[in-house]
């Protein structure tokens, strides 16, 4: 299993940002999970980081429902961000509207980024399985 | 032996006779004439002595030497009629007579020839039978025959076109009797039997009597009958009149006539309305729909008058151009859709032809409109197509809905899937119980969310709540009361900028929901740096009666968030109480009142909300 130095958790709720952190830490060797409550609060975080030169996550587990700045917005502003490194985002929803299916379509193609969409529940399983880095 | 006659004062008698008369010998040499006969064919009284016949008369027939020839042997023969030039070239008409002429001792010396001019008498009669002649082929042309009643033979005569136009043959001997038979049983044969005994009884003529026979041949034909009584010194002595065959007329006439109730019955009973303009686009022929739609009983109220009259200006103006096209250019408008303003401001849509009506000569003299009223069908596809729009915004808003539902139940189940299966496998005491006090906090979030499910589908399927008139100025301080604590804990302020007697038409129940979110929103998203100041005003528009709220908070901004602003569960502002249930409930509340809701806002100064109240239904 690869080391994974930084992973990202974005998610307006608590119970499910405590699941993925309980399962990340049990099925994924990594240094440190950080988690924003909205898309705006992530990507101010993440162009922070970009600005000072820190790490910025290899992989990031978006919700699409969330106030402020939704999941749609975010990718729309994080792909604009000038990072070479291919980033993994897991789309993490219960949504089963055809509309969000379209737009991770719509972005999967638009980015260098790995963009996977999953439905909740997420088990132990599906999480080694999104977690795998090249 | 030749015996010549005697002369001497023999010629001097005969020179007297008062007839042209002329004395010729055997070898035909005149011998005598009678100065008469001198008089027309003697030239400056010439001698005419032995001079011979035929230099006199060089195209004397040969018949008349025959003649000649056999007085000679005593057996005179009569000549006839026969025409002979006089001196002045002129033609006459004579009579010739040839008889011997004896001398004293019985021998036929010669004849003696004797004319009598009947030049008169021949002009006349030719001038009679020319006259009878043209009566007669007037007669057959014109169909017209002639009748006589000679009332003291009791006789009546017909003539040939009379006969052929009652079909009885040319030998046929008509008589009053049954010459009144032939005229058909009823109106006719009483009409000429009253107008006969009114000849007679007080010499009335009577003129074009329009009246039906039985021809002898069973046929059924109209005539035209006249006559008038003649009398002779003061007394009647019959009646003469005419009869003309006028059945091809009549009976054209009578088709015309049933075509012309035809087409008129037609016009008048077709759905549409018909009229017939002339070149001057006036009005000449209308039929009842367009009388009941230009709202006259009697057509005249219509005719000669143009669209200038009947309709306003603008709509005239424009109905006189396309009258102008369709006439010159000959080509026709068909099924075009236009709307007719009346002049009492009444709109009517028509499916409206204009077809130009041309003449002899390929020249428009006007035009034939027809115009179909589809303003019923009009109301009725633009209902329609509201019903389609209102059912696909339903549709729309369900499906969404269900998305929201699926997602909101998905997200909760796949929350207590999850914390299920850590409590399986933890050990670890204090974990346990932390993920227990998930579990509950999960299952409250999830009865938030029904109640809040719960609250919208009540809006949707309650659409028939009945709405009342509601005093807005009261409403609005009555929901003031009731957030008073709120409104002084947030130092807000509330101005109730409405007319005290404002109402509007709303469920009540809707109208507090709406008041208390538009109010605690404007609360909730306050700027900091100011003191919220929430304005409320009122004012009515067309159907509606409008309601402002406008604060001096945040705002939005619309371009971002406009789209979503009333959508479920989103919200703009990081904000501990934000839930994204409040609009999204009230915009369901104003849409179920038929109303709607409009927004502006700029960020940094505040937001305004409309609130359109629906006056009418």
């Amino acid at each position: 299993m690869k080391k994974i130095s930084d992973i990202t958790i974005i998610d307006d709720d608590a119970i499910t940002v405590f699941g993925l952190r309980k399962l990340i830490s049990c099925t994924v060797d990594c240094d440190s999970i950080i988690s924003y409550g909205n898309g705006l609060l992530a990507y101010d975080g993440i162009k922070k980081k970009l600005k000072q030169k820190e790490r910025i996550p290899q992989i990031i587990f978006l919700d699409i429902n969330m106030p402020i700045m939704d999941g749609w917005e975010f990718l729309e502003a994080f792909i604009k961000l000038p990072i070479s490194d291919k980033i993994r985002i897991n789309i993490v929803t219960s949504s089963i509207d055809p509309f969000d299916k379209q737009q991770w379509e719509f972005y999967k193609n638009k980015s260098h980024h790995l963009i996977t969409f999953n439905l909740k529940p997420i088990d132990r399983n599906k999480i080694e399985e999104i977690t795998k880095i090249l | 032996m030749i015996k010549v006659p005697q002369t001497s004062n023999t010629s001097y008698i005969i020179s007297q006779l008062p007839t042209p008369t002329a004395f010729i010998d055997t070898d035909y040499n005149i011998v005598y004439t009678s100065n008469k006969w001198k008089g027309i064919f003697c030239l400056n009284n010439e001698n005419y002595k032995s001079k011979s016949l035929f230099k006199v008369f060089p195209h004397l027939s040969p018949k008349w030497k025959m003649v000649l020839e056999s007085c000679f042997e005593g057996n005179p023969q009569p000549m006839g009629i026969h025409k002979a030039n006089n001196i002045n070239k002129e033609e006459l008409w004579f009579e010739w007579s040839n008889v011997p002429w004896y001398d004293s001792d019985e021998n036929i010396i010669g004849a003696i020839i004797q004319l009598s001019d009947i030049t008169d008498s021949i002009n006349n009669e030719l001038e009679l039978r020319k006259k009878d002649l043209q009566l007669q082929q007037q007669a057959e042309i014109t169909k017209i025959g002639r009748w006589e009643y000679d009332l003291k033979d009791n006789k009546l005569t017909w003539c040939t076109t009379t006969k052929a136009i009652h079909e009885v043959p040319p030998h046929f001997i008509p008589n009053i009797e049954n010459a009144l038979f032939y005229y058909k049983e009823g109106h006719s044969r009483n009409a000429i039997s009253m107008a006969l005994f009114e000849a007679q009884d007080n010499g009335k003529a009577w003129n074009n009597l329009k009246l039906q026979i039985i021809t002898a041949n069973g046929n059924e034909k109209w005539v035209m009958a006249s006559g008038k009584p003649v009398y002779n010194k003061g007394e009647l002595v019959g009646l003469v009149g005419t009869f003309q065959d006028i059945h091809d007329q009549v009976e054209a006439d009578i088709k015309s006539l049933d075509n012309e109730k035809l087409l008129r019955t037609l016009i008048d009973n077709l759905p549409v309305n018909v009229y017939i303009k002339d070149t001057e686009s006036r009005k000449i022929l209308v039929n009842k729909a367009e009388c009941e739609f230009l709202g006259v009983d009697n057509p005249e109220d219509i005719l000669g008058k143009s669209d200038f009259e009947l309709y306003p200006e603008e709509s005239a103006i424009k109905s006189r151009e396309e009258d102008l096209r369709v006439m010159s250019t000959l080509k026709p408008i068909i099924g075009k859709e236009t709307n007719k303003i009346k002049l009492d401001g009444k709109e009517t849509s028509f499916l409206s032809s204009k077809i130009p009506l041309l003449n002899n000569k390929g020249i428009a003299y006007g035009l034939v409109g027809i115009s179909l009223d589809i303003s019923k069908l009009k109301e009725k596809e633009s209902e329609l197509r509201n019903i389609i729009n209102i059912a696909s915004i339903q549709n729309k808003k369900l499906l969404n809905f269900a998305h929201i539902v699926s997602h909101n139940l998905r997200s909760h189940s796949a929350n207590f899937s999850m914390l299920l299966n850590f409590l399986e496998s933890e050990n670890d005491e204090e974990e346990k119980v932390r993920i227990i006090g998930m579990l509950s906090e999960a299952s409250n979030n999830l009865l938030d969310t029904l109640d809040n499910l719960n609250d919208v589908i009540s809006i949707n399927t309650h659409t028939n709540i009945e709405k009342q008139k509601i005093n807005l100025y009261d409403k609005v301080i009555n929901v003031n009361q009731n957030l008073i604590s709120y409104l002084i804990n947030n130092k807000a302020t509330i101005k109730n900028n409405i007319p005290s007697n404002f109402n509007v038409k709303a469920v009540p129940g809707y109208l507090d929901s709406i008041l208390t979110n538009f109010i605690t929103n404007s609360v909730r998203y306050r700027d900091l740096n100011r003191t919220p100041v929430i304005t409320l005003s009122a004012y009515k528009k067309n159907n509606y009666s409008i309601l402002t709220i406008s604060d001096n908070g945040l705002g939005i901004d619309l371009k971002k968030h406009g789209k979503k602003l009333f959508g479920m569960y989103k919200t703009f502002h990081d904000h501990k109480d934000a839930k994204g249930i409040g609009l999204y409930i009230t915009k369901n509340q104003i849409d179920a009142m038929n109303g709607k809701v409009e927004v502006t806002s700029e960020v940094g100064k505040g937001t305004e909300f409309k609130i359109f109240f629906n006056e009418k239904d």
